[in-house]
């Protein structure tokens, strides 16, 4: 599976699910897949500057009638933290968040950032799920879109290089 | 230039704009001059001009008002060149700069220094960009702005003197119940859609 057919399944899946505003930031691991969502019709697309500005769009998106994810890598989730604690788990808004799993296991950069980024999660009580087969992402992308509706919170998917396109697939992990 | 002023001038003329406004006593002024389900009081400090855009972008139709605070800004400048690069015509952007963190204990802010926060919209792509420096001209630039169909940023130097009004009466979560509730019935859109339980199905 190379990252440009990688991309579009997982956009694919994002509308299937019924995602309509997608806010992104890129990381290089994530070319393909913002390339994709800058040409996917029906879905506005707002590139950010900072990921936390980004959860405030998609909360004012969704209290206008859409259904938002922003899609970023975990040091721009870190970013994004005040944001999400004190507007997305405060008013029980629920977005979902696509997060490159940078320092993923093989990879040779941002380590202590990978190491930290499932613990983080942990603390806010926001439920993910790390996507390594991209043959399970347009369902897994629809229930996570179902679990954010019905908990009334953010859902995080870890995006791994492998799902990406971007390495071989480890199936057994 | 009082900012509770300036707010009263806007109550008269924002219609059945979206009026999202930061965090502060000016939440609480603007609640009391304009009651409605329409309103949406931040608690992330920076977000409110983040969170107007989301709406604008969402409702092109609709009228947005942000109401945001000069240490609100500052802490979420990047959402002057986001906003300029989706230019969302609906959206009006107004600043209150009183030079201080009101809402924390009045500490000076960097505009009491010297940053000009109408220069930085402009700087950002937002062309029309202007200081209101009186009562009059605010109350005019406020109802062109909302009258008009082009994205705005509006700033108005204010003092730091507040007008006693009730609280707040709802929490966030009620916030955002009234409101989206005030959407789905003037839109006449469905957001809040109760599936039947799997065993129904």
């Amino acid at each position: 599976m190379t990252a440009a057919e990688s991309a579009k399944i997982i956009v694919n899946g994002l509308k299937d699910a019924g995602i309509n505003l997608i806010a992104t930031l890129p990381d290089i691991n994530l070319s393909d897949l913002l390339r994709e969502v800058e040409e996917a019709k029906g879905v506005i697309h707002v590139p950010l500057c900072r990921e936390e500005e980004g959860m405030g769009i998609c909360a004012g998106g969704y209290l206008v009638g859409k259904k938002c994810a922003t899609i970023m890598q975990n040091g721009g989730f870190f970013n994004s933290n005040n944001a999400i604690v004190s507007t997305l788990l405060q008013y029980q808004i629920p977005v979902l968040l696509l997060i490159y799993y940078a320092g993923d296991i093989g990879d040779r950069t941002f380590a202590t950032t990978g190491g930290l980024t499932e613990p983080v999660l942990q603390a806010l009580g926001i439920r993910y799920y790390i996507m390594r087969d991209i043959g399970d992402a347009p369902e897994l992308i629809k229930r996570a879109q179902i679990l954010a509706e019905d908990s009334k919170k953010p859902i995080a998917l870890l995006l791994t290089k492998e799902l990406l396109g971007r390495r071989p697939a480890l199936t057994s992990l | 230039m009082k900012r509770y002023d300036c707010l009263q001038a806007l109550a008269a003329e924002v219609n059945d704009a979206l009026v999202v406004s930061s965090a502060g006593a000016m939440t609480l002024e603007w609640n009391s001059l304009h009651p409605s389900d329409g309103n949406l009081r931040v608690r992330t400090l920076g977000l409110c001009s983040s969170i107007a855009l989301g709406m604008a972008l969402g409702l092109p139709h609709r009228k947005v008002v942000a109401l945001d605070g000069d240490g609100s800004l500052l802490m979420n400048l990047c959402s002057l060149p986001t906003i300029a690069r989706m230019q969302p015509g609906n959206l009006v952007h107004i600043v209150f700069d009183n030079e201080v963190y009101e809402a924390s204990g009045s500490k000076k802010t960097a505009t009491g220094a010297g940053t000009d926060l109408v220069a930085m919209a402009r700087a950002a792509g937002i062309k029309n960009s202007q200081w209101a420096k009186t009562g009059d001209e605010f109350a005019k630039v406020a109802v062109a702005a909302l009258r008009g169909s082009q994205l705005c940023f509006i700033g108005a130097k204010v003092s730091t003197d507040r007008t006693a009004v009730p609280p707040f009466p709802i929490d966030e979560v009620e916030n955002k119940y009234r409101f989206i509730r005030h959407i789905e019935k003037s839109e006449n859109i469905e957001i809040f859609r109760t599936n039947l339980p799997a065993s129904y199905v």
